[in-house]
């Protein structure tokens, strides 16, 4: 005869269940901090590493993963390393951007971490931007379609999130300008399609006002021509500062209301259910973009100017998390009352009233509430600016003095030579990434 | 509440839970594609212009201004006893662009309209194209906007250039897309034209042919149905 299972050994086994399902994980942004930290000073090789054994620690096709190696392949150098990384990650958020309902199910067990990370909407726009750079530094065959995608991608995260009466979340949802920017010069620079341009350029300047160049943009290409004759352009895209991440936060106000809630519910029915003891945690968006404010372009002597910002990824990361935090508050209260309810629903089943089971079944309800996780997986590396700067020089070899600068103007590092070849009437392409210690990597040009 | 009976509360929940969390396991649906038949009907763009509003476009369009000039191309030629008469030349057609000017962006469609509508014209024994990539060198070495083709001095410098490439040229070649929008509340029609402007290097003088198509956009199937079922007017 098996020995019997007493309500206090079941409530212990439930328990111990219950604790043992309980994650105690580290957080991605603390596991990646230390990438940041690398990444952010410059040393490209250690960064690398450390993504590399968190992939072989957590998968290969870890798509927050191959996002921050695309960008460090990106500052490394390796554009077409870079292209394939971040087109695999692409694919990968194409793949789980919609809702599976057994990872719904279980993420109402466990925290947000039981979904598949389908990626902020931000990021789902700049991975398909970064594409399109890291291809014009190369052939930049495939920039015109990337483009393209960017466009399309936008459009469809705002109207999929379109209420039946009308109401949309993210109607408020600042635009990446730099998408119809990236779109305007490709289409300017075929001399044919001077009307796409237009447009294009149009929607930077209702998406980002503040794009000072923006009008003259525009009236370039209603009325002018790409570049004198002899003459070719050279834009100059510049990734800077060090981009949001998101850091756990509690939600004190409402874990409050939860806990008089659950405190008036078990008074009124006979059973106790586990006081709301943790705090809900909720990812918040932190914008630490650092000292480096802008980079500075000269020819030889001539001064040519600064870059300018076409897009601020922290503030669009602002704008979006705030959109969509009645959503993901929402989502947790759900499941606080789903952890609840179960225990609740055991205590029924168990017969299990007050006493020491009663007890146990509390506490552990009490650590599985307390195991959740706030959801803090994003793409690290991105920079909190892209700037950009038009520059029409005479066709042949030049070499570009660039200098990161802070807010006030002042140097943050050695300027930075780099030779360009500019062909008659046509584009070429310069990267660079600034931040607090200089260029991170090394400036990378088209056709070099 | 017996230990029996508690016994089995838990044997199912522990039974039903996992059920119920593999019963909903799958549900992230996989993307699929097939290719579609010649003749099958393709898929109608719900909120803009795809490819059932352009194909029909080009066709009309194209068809309309080939069947104009297939009339005016008879020329005279001479005969002369013993011989074959020759086939008048094929007119040299410079397509320099389409122009998009409608309320909605294009996007790929452009590209391929512009694919379309010249490879239309090469079949036809009416014109002849110049090679797309002649005509873009010589936008990009004449640094001339497609628009200001228009003016006489601008014409002939672009004209020029192409006959110092080889390819000589009679006319050029403009299509332009447009749009008009009709709100009836939340559901609307949209007109689209496609326009072929057809314009004779040497004199200015141009033809010009027209292809339109309504579409109505609706918010609900009611809507559509109701729109489908109208007396007309």
């Amino acid at each position: 005869m098996s020995p019997r299972i007493g309500p206090p050994r079941l409530g212990a086994a439930v328990a111990a269940a219950i604790v043992a399902l309980s994650g105690g994980c580290v957080s991605h942004v603390v596991r990646l901090e230390p990438v940041r930290v690398a990444f952010q000073g410059g040393d490209l090789a250690e960064a690398d590493r450390l993504l590399a054994a968190e992939a072989e620690r957590f998968g290969a096709d870890d798509q927050v993963l191959l996002l921050d190696r695309g960008m460090v392949a990106l500052a490394d150098g390796r554009p077409a390393d870079a292209e394939r990384l971040l087109r695999q990650a692409r694919d990968g958020l194409d793949r789980v951007a919609e809702e599976s309902a057994d990872e719904t199910a279980w993420s109402m067990l466990t925290d947000d971490g039981a979904r598949a990370y389908a990626g902020e909407d931000h990021e789902r726009v700049m991975v398909r931007a970064m594409l399109a750079i890291a291809n014009l530094l190369q052939d930049g065959d495939d920039a015109e379609a990337y483009g393209l995608q960017v466009a399309d991608e936008q459009r469809r995260i705002v109207a999929a999130a379109a209420e039946p009466d009308g109401t949309n979340p993210k109607a408020a949802y600042r635009q990446v300008a730099f998408a119809p920017y990236l779109r305007g010069i490709l289409r300017e620079a075929t001399h044919r399609h001077y009307d796409d341009a237009a447009r294009c350029f149009r929607q930077v300047i209702e998406w980002q006002p503040d794009f000072h160049p923006g009008p003259g943009h525009l009236a370039r290409v209603t009325a002018g021509t790409h570049s004198r004759p002899g003459h070719g352009v050279v834009h100059v895209f510049a990734l800077v500062g060090h981009g949001p991440f998101k850091m756990e936060a509690e939600e004190i106000p409402t874990s409050t209301s939860l806990l008089v809630a659950d405190r008036m519910l078990s008074a009124g029915l006979g059973r106790s259910l586990p006081p709301t003891i943790a705090p809900i945690r909720l990812p918040r968006v932190v914008a630490a973009p650092g000292a480096a404010a802008t980079v500075q372009v000269a020819v030889g002597d001539w001064s040519a100017g600064q870059t300018e910002t076409i897009t601020s990824v922290s503030q669009m990361a602002l704008v979006q998390q705030e959109a969509m935090r009645p959503i993901t508050l929402a989502r947790a209260v759900a499941r606080r009352a789903a952890k609840k309810g179960t225990i609740y629903g055991l205590k029924q089943g168990l017969g299990v009233r007050e006493g020491l089971p009663g007890l146990a079944l509390d506490m552990a309800g009490v650590a599985w509430e307390a195991s959740e996780q706030a959801d803090t997986r994003c793409w690290t590396l991105l920079p909190d600016r892209i700037q950009v700067m038009r520059l029409e020089l005479p066709a042949g070899s030049h070499t570009l003095l660039l200098r990161p600068l802070d807010g006030r103007g002042l140097p943050l590092g050695p300027a930075a030579p780099q030779p360009v070849d500019v062909v008659d009437g046509r584009d070429s392409y310069l990267l660079v990434r600034a931040a607090d210690g200089g260029f991170i990597g090394r400036p990378q040009a088209s056709g070099r | 509440m017996s230990r029996v009976d508690r016994r089995q509360f838990l044997r199912r929940a522990l039974t039903v839970v996992p059920v119920a969390v593999g019963a909903a396991s799958g549900c992230r649906t996989t993307q699929f594609a097939r290719v579609m038949l010649p003749g099958e009907a393709g898929m109608v763009g719900s909120h803009q212009a795809g490819q059932e509003t352009f194909t029909p476009l080009v066709n009309d369009a194209v068809a309309k201004l080939l069947a104009r000039h297939v009339d005016s191309g008879i020329r005279q030629v001479t005969y002369e006893e013993g011989t074959e008469p020759l086939p008048p030349p094929a007119r040299r057609v410079c397509f320099v662009g389409v122009e998009n000017k409608s309320a909605e962006e294009i996007g790929d469609f452009k590209e391929q309209i512009y694919e379309a509508i010249d490879a239309r014209i090469l079949e036809s024994s009416v014109f002849q194209s110049v090679n797309r990539r002649f005509v873009d060198a010589g936008l990009r070495d004449t640094r001339l906007r497609p628009d200001q083709l228009l003016v006489p001095e601008h014409m002939r410098t672009f004209a020029a250039h192409l006959e110092q490439q080889g390819q000589p040229i009679d006319y050029l070649l403009y299509a332009t897309i447009t749009s008009g929008t009709t709100q009836q509340n939340r559901d609307y029609q949209r007109d689209y034209v496609l326009t072929l402007e057809l314009v004779e290097v040497g004199t200015g003088t141009y033809d010009k042919q027209s292809a339109e198509l309504s579409k109505g956009y609706h918010h609900t199937r009611l809507g559509r149905w109701r729109a489908a079922h109208a007396q007309p007017q």
